[in-house]
């Protein structure tokens, strides 16, 4: 049992959204019996339900480790950004899925379990809870949990609904670089993929940002995500290359000039480096809010 | 718009200004990360959301109302940071789903003059 939703905006009216509560497509229960199970300690269902996700990815898990790294002993509980950050810091992707129950089927469908932010409690006296779901029956209206103790807590569809719906009906699940969600929204994974780069994992943040050109061929972030990654990791050529693809399509992507330059700059490249940032400071208006940008590139170029 | 929902505005508002301290536009002469480029794109997607809402012609004509055009609030807008176009934004979506006019005038109105009063326009320009 933990806590913590943030500042979780609640409803109090009692029905759910059509959308919310429909198992979608799924005619027949679905439940990933495989799912391995780490017993909470008390207080400790963030690193156990965490742990639960991540071995499911294929990721090596010590449950000790983990809950030195998103438990908070004065909180008794952990927090959705931290469980998120120590998914990172297994290269994988966290991804928050939809809130509805369709989008957890297709989740599980695709053999990922889905971890869920609960309050057992009430809104006025919250008892914060992550669980891990690993079915759904639709055919007994049956959700089916890792959850605490018990290896498989199977709960009435609309209890369990209740219960989610005062977490926020926030879900994760862990993805390994280079897998794509089951329903993706497009800006958000990139959001994901772009965090696991800033974060440092370069090497997961590029197979999953080339995921992304294969999913969305052409996509303009998807291609400066892998330009930016392959950059990170020095693969110079590439970067440029790719770089250079998505400048043929935009040539107006000013972010991604700006980068093709200091590519350039790396390959000891310079005089073509400061060309490019000519060719975008030529095109920018003077009152244009990122003008400066490119002027600091200038300088910052020119000076090495 | 009665008081306590007034204040629900303000609160609301106050605490998306407070959490989105943390963003920052681009960081200065270098390489711009994938997360900056999404941030301008989100930008741009929230204020083409704008556009399309003071287009309404309920809207527009309600701002006429005030004494304002839609220009006007364009203008304001357009020199907003991320954070404080985000403010807007969530203020907006708690009354556009209701769709009452004067509740989502009232939202705007209210961003704008919050963000005027404590001096967070200022707080945030990082240009």
């Amino acid at each position: 049992m933990a806590l913590l939703g943030g500042a979780v905006v609640l409803s109090a009216c009692a029905g759910f959204d059509e959308n919310v509560r429909s198992y979608g497509v799924l005619q027949a229960p679905v439940e990933l019996e495989r799912t391995a199970f780490y017993p909470q300690e008390r207080y400790q269902c963030g690193p156990a339900a965490l742990a639960t996700v991540l071995d499911a990815s294929g990721a090596d898990v010590e449950l000790e480790a983990l809950t030195g790294q998103v438990y908070l002993p004065g909180r008794q509980g952990s927090l959705q950004v931290e469980l998120l950050a120590a998914a990172r810091a297994h290269e994988r992707v966290p991804y928050v899925i939809d809130g509805t129950l369709s989008a957890v089927v297709a989740e599980l469908d695709a053999g990922r379990p889905v971890l869920v932010l609960q309050n057992l409690g009430v809104d006025w006296f919250p008892q914060w809870h992550y669980a891990v779901i690993v079915g759904v029956d639709p055919l007994t209206d049956r959700i089916i949990l890792r959850s605490g103790t018990e290896r498989r807590r199977v709960t009435p569809t609309r209890t369990f609904l209740h219960t989610w719906r005062r977490g926020g009906f926030w879900a994760m699940v862990v993805l390994p670089p280079g897998e794509i969600p089951a329903l993706p929204d497009k800006v958000r994974y990139f959001e994901s993929v772009a965090a696991v780069e800033a974060t440092g994992h370069l090497e997961s943040a590029y197979a999953a940002w080339q995921a992304g050109v294969d999913r969305w061929p052409g996509d303009a972030t998807a291609l400066f995500g892998q330009a930016s990654a392959a950059y990170e990791l020095g693969h110079y050529a590439e970067a440029e290359a790719v770089y250079r693809q998505l400048l043929s399509t935009q040539p107006d992507l000013h972010p991604a000039r700006n980068n093709l330059a200091y590519v350039l700059l790396a390959q000891g490249r310079k005089a073509e480096a400061l060309a490019e940032i000519r060719w975008i400071l030529a095109r920018i208006a003077d009152g244009d809010r990122n003008r400066e940008i490119y002027e600091d590139s200038y300088r910052d170029i020119a000076g090495q | 718009m009665t008081l306590s929902h007034l204040t629900r505005v303000v609160a609301r508002t106050v605490a998306v200004a407070i959490v989105a301290v943390g963003f920052a536009p681009y960081a200065g002469a270098a390489v711009i990360s994938p997360q900056e480029l999404i941030q301008d794109e989100v930008r741009a997607e929230r204020v083409a959301g704008l556009v399309a809402l003071l287009a309404r012609s309920d809207v527009a004509q309600q701002l006429e109302n005030y004494g304002v055009s839609a220009d006007q609030v364009m203008e304001r807008v357009d020199n907003m940071t991320d954070a404080e176009i985000l403010a807007l934004n969530n203020a907006i979506d708690q009354h556009v789903a209701g769709g009452d006019v004067l509740a989502i005038i009232g939202a705007v109105f209210l961003v704008l003059l919050i963000l005027e009063l404590v001096g967070v326009t200022n707080i945030f320009s990082s240009f």
